[in-house]
């Protein structure tokens, strides 16, 4: 009998996602992996798997369980409305689908990204060290594009070992509403003023977003008009605020393009990722430089 | 002589994020600033610097991704420094060896006329000016397997077209800028078009990924004589 789950219904950036493939930029490829890492942690500990994840974007997505034993699906990450067979399950958590089980997730009341996970391993081939869905390149995960309905994912017949080590089983709260920044390696190519109107500023998360970048709405036109003359390209990190040439300040995300031209004005802290990847189009967000020295620290701490 | 120049290039130390280190040696292209980042990152591959899980060489500079839990900016900051005063040639970049085979013109390569009238060369002209010298891989990384190969002479050098093209095949060989690229991969591209290549520098089944690496030499050769 035919083993895994079979997509019925998949809204936008479905795809999968595991610990990605860091390494690699001078390849060409970017890491990938979870947008939301601490919800991806946290459906792993659900049920009780280190193995990949799908990842699913705010409409969610909906499938049906094949297989001749029951496996256990845990599933986490922002706010999603999940129901099996019709019948509401407490987001987040944990449950037992048997054969013909159909789940439907649909959008709940917070963030862009959700993760389920199986007490199985998902059946793709390893690629570079993962199965990771890089979007940007069109490799990895499912035939290296996201999910769409009709594909029928495999499971192992075994069950994978126990998550370990795997972070918090929490999503842990921010304890700030401002995304913290380390100025960038071109934060001084801008017009003088630009750096403090940049952390003045609100910039609202516009409705282009996916996991190769947010774009922001800069409504009080910071970037505005500001013409910075040609740059030598350097590799890009997840985090980079590139500014476009036509002004539009972009954060890079974890399929970003491996390389830039464009200036970088700050780079989000790695504390604040997972958290600006969960802000829906229409939140405001402001920025709040923070010395490299102290987001080391911070994370040598391991607070947020 | 020509050392002690470049070694007075007294590379920036700027973060990039929290887990990142910029050492960059320009902020123009130059032919010694790129030898100077190639060999600093061949230099801080093999010195294995505490705490550096990633060396990424650029065009004028290079990335070293680090842990922050093991190694600080600043601590860091002060290997990299102490690295780079004891680089005992900073340019010598030992590279591998590639000849690519290259059908110029024709479908293989649309813009290769537009190029050579621009250059006021015969396409053929073109060509054997072009595969004249050996180039040096300057920078990977844009996209998968894609290189960067230069420095061509002046008198070789065109701007890019005025139209992106949407989408060229893998093995497409571009040239812009004084230099010649090869694309590993579909990609979008707004350089001339001159060339095709059966050579692959991207094989997402096996570790690493690609053969090429920055300070390579590649020679160019026309695999059927223009078409």
């Amino acid at each position: 009998m035919t083993h895994g789950i079979e997509i019925t219904r998949a809204g936008p950036l479905v795809s999968i996602q595991d610990h990605g493939r860091p390494g690699l930029l001078a390849h060409g490829i970017s890491a990938s992996g979870p947008m939301d890492r601490q919800g991806y942690f946290a459906a792993g500990c659900a049920c009780g798997s280190a193995d990949a994840a799908i990842e699913f974007g705010v409409l969610g997505f909906d499938f049906t369980y094949h297989g001749a034993a029951e496996t256990i699906v845990g599933f986490s990450g922002g706010k999603f409305l999940l129901a099996i067979n019709g019948k509401r399950v407490a987001w987040p958590g944990s449950a037992t689908l048997e054969d013909g089980d159909r789940v439907t997730i649909s959008m709940g009341a917070q963030g862009n990204y959700g993760y389920v996970r199986f007490d199985r391993s998902i059946e793709v081939r390893t690629l570079m060290g993962s199965k990771a869905t890089n979007i940007t390149a069109g490799l990895g995960g499912f035939e290296g594009r996201p999910l769409a309905k009709g594909d029928f994912i495999s499971f192992s017949q075994d069950r994978v070992s126990k998550a370990r080590g795997e972070g918090a089983t929490e999503p842990s709260q921010p304890d700030c509403d401002s995304i913290r920044f380390i100025w960038g390696i071109h934060a001084h190519v801008f017009a003088p003023g630009t750096q403090a109107t940049f952390c003045e500023a609100d910039f609202t998360i516009s409705s282009q977003i996916d996991r190769m970048g947010i774009r922001l709405i800069d409504k009080t036109r910071v970037f505005a008009g500001q013409q910075v003359l040609s740059l030598v390209s350097d590799a890009v990190v997840p985090g980079d605020i590139q500014i476009l040439g036509d002004g539009t300040p972009v954060v890079l995300m974890r399929d970003h393009q491996p390389t830039g031209g464009y200036p970088r004005i700050g780079t989000v802290i790695d504390a604040d990722m997972d958290r600006l990847a969960q802000q829906r189009p229409g939140a405001t967000i402001k920025f709040q430089p923070i010395r490299v020295e102290v987001a080391q620290r911070l994370v040598r701490v391991g607070g947020v | 002589m020509t050392d002690s120049i470049s070694n007075d290039i007294v590379p920036t130390l700027m973060p990039l994020g929290d887990a990142g280190m910029l050492v960059k040696f320009s902020n123009v292209l130059s032919d010694m600033a790129n030898r100077r980042a190639i060999g600093f990152s061949r230099l801080a591959e093999a010195k294995k610097l505490p705490g550096v899980v990633e060396v990424v060489p650029n065009l004028v500079s290079v990335l070293l991704r680090y842990d922050p839990i093991e190694i600080s900016f600043s601590r860091l900051a002060g290997e990299v420094r102490m690295a780079l005063q004891n680089q005992p040639d900073a340019l010598a970049v030992e590279g591998g060896r590639h000849e690519i085979a290259v059908v110029f013109g024709g479908e293989s390569g649309p813009d290769l006329n537009e190029v050579a009238k621009l250059l006021d060369l015969e396409p053929e002209a073109f060509v054997e000016a072009h595969n004249s010298a050996p180039l040096r891989v300057i920078a990977t990384g844009f996209a998968p397997g894609f290189v960067y190969c230069g420095m061509h002479e002046a008198e070789l050098v065109v701007p890019r077209r005025a139209q992106v093209r949407r989408i060229v095949p893998a093995g497409s060989v571009l040239f812009a800028a004084g230099q010649t690229a090869i694309a590993a991969t579909d990609i979008p591209t707004g350089w001339h078009v001159i060339g095709r290549t059966d050579f692959r520098n991207f094989d997402p089944g096996v570790m690493p990924p690609t053969r090429l690496r920055a300070g390579d030499t590649i020679v160019f050769a026309a695999a059927e004589g223009i078409l």
